[in-house]
């Protein structure tokens, strides 16, 4: 009799559970059932009247629809639990498109950035980083440069004077006088070459248009060694500016005149644009003018204090302003000190 | 410098390469060409034609009817302007086809008459500037115009001259495309036209350094006219203006051997002697360009007995001046001295041709092959001439020229590149240097004069006259041996490069400015103008002052900003320029940051102070008497380890609508403190107590005072203290506010017992309460 009470009790229950609407419906399920004054446990209670062999045989069965029915319980608990989880996570959708608050980020200017890639290119070339002041003397900027007063080469840099006979740098060149004074000694005499750069703000007293600025910058560079040659300077000029263009350059030299080498180039690279047949870009000519450079005069290197019977080096000055506006094809120079955002936020 | 092709051609007689190809060699092996432009094409077609018959169009039109005999050409009818057109001239006629500068003559209906071609004045044929009528010539109708042909100038950018003295004449280019092109150079300058009788005119040289030498010559019989076309417009196509025979000769010698000339009006000297002299004080010339000049003894002068008849290399006197009456003349061809004569030229601002080429360092030698050439040119368009007397000449001894030592192993090192030592001396011959082997691969190298001036005198000049000949083209890039130590550390780039990421971070966009300030500006903010180095020749006045602040820069992009975006963060790092007496100023680098806000609600301050705190952690700020354009409720130091390196404050509204703030950083002050050294404390094992106290006192004083004196109290228990929050209002007393903070406390050895937790709360109370503030708890 007890045998067919389980049964149908269990029946029913496993109905009933699967029945529950509600996490309440089925808790009362449960205590009904389950609990301790529930249906299965007034079953057991009357258990204790039974003869042994048969009360085996009931409690292995209540032991089974126990079991059963606290498996089917937790099921349909889970399913509500995962229910539950998946409406909360539904009504917490959020339109990821908004903008996020905070301040947006700021950006660094441009020719920042690209002196910091020089920079980093030439550190990784093993090239010291220099700095020299923006107001010099007359004589570092020029006399010392091989440039005495009176020399007509002082008509090729338009120069800011100031008082005290001291100018604002019409190049960064007086960084390589510097330059070796500093670290000569301390390289060269232990045989290993001196190299360096040195970018910086230099100043020329000319009228402001799209292409001309009286605030510009550049990158001085300078290698000093034993041996150098047109040939090693060459090969420098020609890994570095592939580096710079990201693709390989095709360069050629030419006789240029800067008093502070000897022999002076003007270094061209074949036009990026058109690739040497002639464009508008390279004025029909397959080539850009890019940057002056030379083998160190030997006046400059004993300004410098070294012997120029036993040292020899070259030197450059890269325009980074005009690698900038290249880069970028900016087409007129005043942007870069016009301290406009609708320009500087584009970088 | 224009070179005309021509030109050169007449000098390297079998040179046969295209102007183009020359242009290149030359850009490529001796200086830079900037532009090959044709001139005169024209003349390919323009011919020789004899008017006929001339008759009106229309009555009040100055255009007439011209029938003209053009030769093989035949007939022709045109329509001429000229008021010199009559029957019986011959002149230049442009048949249509004609290529002229501007335009190509076509055959078109003038005033109803159908003209075919053009009949030309000098102007238009680019011999001179005159427009006044055609040309009239002395040739065959049909025949091409006598000795007029079309040309090509080459421009030769003069900073790539700077150096060569030769190339400022026709003939010192020609010497170069000749070695170019391995062609020989014809001299026109035959030095036998000089005669070496005694002189008809003496000369006083005072100051050998100032004028190593001075050539003259005297000639009579001569005749002012114009220069035959073909010399005007040899001189035109060149970019010298014809004037008159005689004048546009000197100018044609300087034009081909780079000697500046000058010719005088013998008859209007005073006395027999030319005076070579420096300029006395207070002495005044009235120059050929009608310009009178107030001279100094800095200037040297060419001068009769009477005054300045010239400055030496730069300009002409106008009392004796060719004119059209002059029919003796004194020929100088002289030598100046390069820096003198470029001081002179600066300060009276006149640069004129002879200056110019002065400048330079012009050969000495070269004086009396200049008279020799003008004389041969005279002779052909002035057949009449008599040379009076002989060459005067007063020159200081020639310079030793020192001959250079070229080693071959050295010159190959310097090259990067194999060359034979027959390559090099073939080189330095053919451009005239003198070349002995003097031992085995040992040159002994002697200069020419017109390169030994100024231009060469080391064997590293030799490499480059070596490389550029060989062609540069034909050295193989090589690498050089390589730095195999680190390089060099320069830690304040380091650091500038951090704190550019760091303040790009927080939201600023990075600016440069000019280093230059307008005494303007300077006196709006406050700063005296003569506190400032100043530039002695600004651009313009707004640019006068070197700056000593970043701030107006930063304030002027504030107001440019502030008309497109309502709010922005911008940040410059750059150099203060802080004059010193006796040496060099000192550059301090700074960073200048602002943060504007159009609203004028509570404004930016805070997040401007936050960026303090990212870039000086742990810095205080305290408050600071303000500036004229700061605001005065709104302005404090930046201290760093109790240092002042900085400043922030608020603009004064009068200075920014709306709202800005700005944080000014020495960052030499910060260099020079450096970061703090780092020390580890063991992390606690525990726990805390924590508890708030509200403080309430005057509203105007500092948080950080009150933050102060807690810590004070709190003694070394004390683990964090937090500000939570102040308030104003009531239940407090108008004046008062209550501020509140979170004090956590802790031992590191043990956890702390409330009673002594409580202890340290009651000793901060009542020590608070004895310095009079009121404390909620």
């Amino acid at each position: 009799m007890l045998e067919s009470q389980l049964e149908s009790l269990s029946r029913d229950a496993q109905a009933r559970i699967a029945a529950a609407l509600t996490p309440d419906a089925l808790e009362a399920v449960r205590v009904e059932v389950l609990g301790r004054k529930g249906a299965l446990a007034e079953i057991s209670r009357g258990m204790g009247k039974l003869p042994p062999d048969e009360k085996k045989v009931i409690g292995k069965l209540l032991n089974e629809a126990k079991t059963q029915l606290e498996a089917a319980l937790e099921a349909r608990q889970n399913s509500f639990a995962a229910a539950a989880l998946s409406a909360r996570l539904d009504a917490e959708w959020l339109d990821v498109t908004l903008p996020a608050p905070g301040v947006r980020p700021g950006s660094l200017h441009p020719l920042t950035q690209i002196q910091q890639e020089l920079e980093d290119l030439f550190t990784s070339m093993g090239a010291a980083v220099l700095d020299g002041p923006e107001v010099e003397t007359e004589y570092n900027n020029f006399d010392a440069l091989n440039i005495p007063a009176d020399h007509p080469a002082r008509d090729m840099q338009d120069t800011f004077w100031l008082e005290d006979n001291y100018v604002l740098r019409t190049h960064t060149s007086p960084v390589q006088v510097r330059g070796m004074a500093k670290l000569g000694p301390e390289l060269l005499e232990h045989g290993t070459p001196l190299l360096m750069i040195a970018p910086g703000r230099v100043f020329r007293n000319e009228e402001v248009d799209p292409s001309h600025e009286h605030t510009f910058y550049q990158l001085e560079g300078m290698m000093v060694d034993k041996n150098v040659s047109i040939a090693h300077m060459l090969f420098f000029m020609k890994t570095l500016l592939t580096h710079i263009f990201k693709r390989e350059v095709t360069v050629r030299l030419r006789p240029g005149y800067f008093p502070f080498v000897e022999p002076g180039f003007e270094l061209d690279i074949q036009c990026l644009i058109c690739g040497g047949p002639g464009c508008p870009v390279c004025k029909q000519s397959g080539w850009v003018e890019l940057l002056p450079c030379g083998l160190v005069n030997p006046n400059v290197l004993r300004m410098g204090g070294l012997d120029p019977e036993v040292y020899g080096g070259f030197a450059f000055g890269l325009g980074l302003t005009r690698l900038v506006m290249m880069r970028y094809a900016i087409d007129d120079i005043r942007h870069l000190q016009g301290g406009d955002l609708r320009f500087l936020r584009q970088f | 410098m224009n070179f005309s092709y021509n030109w050169l051609r007449e000098l390297v007689p079998t040179l046969s390469t295209e102007p183009s190809d020359l242009l290149r060699l030359m850009t490529l092996k001796t200086a830079e060409c900037e532009g090959l432009e044709p001139v005169g094409e024209h003349f390919a077609t323009t011919v020789a034609a004899r008017v006929l018959t001339v008759e009106p169009i229309s009555p009040g039109s100055h255009n007439r009817k011209a029938t003209i005999d053009a030769g093989s050409l035949g007939l022709r009818t045109v329509v001429c302007g000229a008021s010199n057109c009559r029957p019986g001239i011959v002149t230049a006629y442009a048949p249509p086809g004609t290529k002229f500068d501007k335009t190509d003559i076509s055959r078109r209906i003038i005033e109803g008459v159908e003209s075919d071609g053009m009949l030309c004045s000098a102007a238009e044929l680019g011999i001179n500037k005159d427009h006044e009528g055609i040309v009239e010539l002395d040739a065959v109708p049909g025949t091409p115009l006598p000795a007029l042909a079309p040309d090509h100038i080459i421009e030769v950018d003069n900073k790539s001259l700077t150096h060569r003295p030769d190339l400022w004449g026709h003939y010192g280019m020609a010497r170069e495309v000749a070695a170019i092109t391995a062609c020989p150079l014809r001299d026109p300058v035959n030095p036998a036209l000089v005669p070496t009788d005694p002189p008809a005119i003496k000369i006083a040289n005072e100051d050998f350094t100032r004028c190593p030498r001075y050539s003259a010559l005297v000639i009579d019989n001569v005749k002012i006219e114009d220069s035959p076309l073909w010399l005007q417009y040899r001189l035109q196509a060149v970019g010298l203006n014809p004037i008159s025979n005689v004048v546009d000769i000197t100018n044609y010698v300087m034009a081909e051997l780079g000697q500046p000339m000058h010719a005088f009006d013998a008859d209007k000297l005073d006395g027999d002697t030319i005076f070579v002299r420096n300029a006395n004080d207070n002495e005044r010339m009235t120059a050929l360009n009608g310009e009178s000049y107030h001279l100094t003894p800095a200037a040297l002068v060419i001068a009769d007995s009477a005054g300045p008849i010239a400055l030496a290399g730069v300009i002409g006197g106008n009392d004796s001046a060719i004119g059209p009456s002059t029919t003796r003349i004194v020929f100088e061809s002289a030598n100046f001295h390069a820096a003198n004569v470029r001081r002179t030229s600066m300060r009276l601002k006149l640069r004129t041709d002879a200056s110019m080429r002065f400048e330079k360092s012009q050969d000495p030698a070269n004086t009396t092959r200049g008279l020799a050439r003008a004389v041969a040119l005279l002779r052909r368009i002035c057949p009449g001439i008599r040379i009076v007397g002989g060459l005067a000449d007063l020159a200081a001894p020639p310079k030793d020229t020192p001959a250079i030592r070229l080693e071959m192993p050295w010159l190959i090192r310097k090259l990067g590149r194999d060359i034979t030592a027959a390559e090099v001396r073939s080189i330095l011959e053919a451009l005239s240097f003198g070349v002995t082997e003097s031992g085995p691969g040992v040159f002994t190298v002697t200069v020419p004069s017109w390169r030994a001036t100024k231009d060469i005198s080391i064997k590293d000049d030799l490499v480059e006259e070596i490389g550029r000949m060989i062609g540069y083209a034909t050295i193989t890039p090589v690498a050089p041996a390589t730095p195999t130590v680190p390089p060099h550390d320069n830690p304040r780039r380091k650091a500038h490069r951090a704190l550019r990421a760091l303040v790009a971070a927080q939201g600023f966009d990075e600016v440069y400015n000019y280093s230059f300030l307008s005494e303007e500006t300077a006196a709006h903010f406050g700063f005296a103008p003569e506190a400032h180095l100043k530039v002695l020749n600004p651009i313009s006045s707004d640019q006068s002052l070197m700056r000593l602040s970043l701030i107006p820069g930063l304030w002027k992009n504030i107001q440019d900003n502030a008309r497109h975006y309502d709010q922005f963060r911008l940040f410059e790092i750059g150099y203060e320029i802080h004059r010193k007496e006796g040496s060099l100023p000192d550059e301090v680098s700074h960073l200048a940051a602002a943060v504007y806000q159009k609203t004028k609600e509570q404004g930016p301050f805070f997040e401007a102070k936050r960026l303090a705190e990212c870039i000086l952690p742990g810095c205080e700020l305290k408050p600071a008497e303000a500036r004229a354009f700061e605001h005065p409720s709104r302005t404090a130091d930046i201290l760093w380890w109790g240092q002042r390196a900085g400043r922030i404050f608020e603009f004064h509204p009068n200075y920014v609508e709306g709202r800005a703030v700005l944080v000014d950083v020495n960052l030499g002050v910060v260099e020079s403190l450096g970061a703090a050294d780092k020390r580890y404390k063991p992390i606690r094992r525990f726990p805390s107590s924590a508890f708030d106290l509200s403080v309430v006192t005057l509203q105007r004083t500092l948080t950080g005072d009150i933050e102060k004196l807690l810590r004070q109290h709190a003694g070394p228990q004390l683990e964090a203290l937090d500000f939570l929050r102040q308030y104003e209002g009531a239940p407090l007393a108008e004046g008062q506010k209550s501020v509140s903070f979170r004090l956590t406390i802790a031992a590191q050895d043990r956890t702390l017992s409330s009673e002594e937790v409580a202890a340290v709360r009651d000793n901060i109370i009542s020590g608070m309460r004895s310095l009079g503030f009121d404390l909620r708890v």
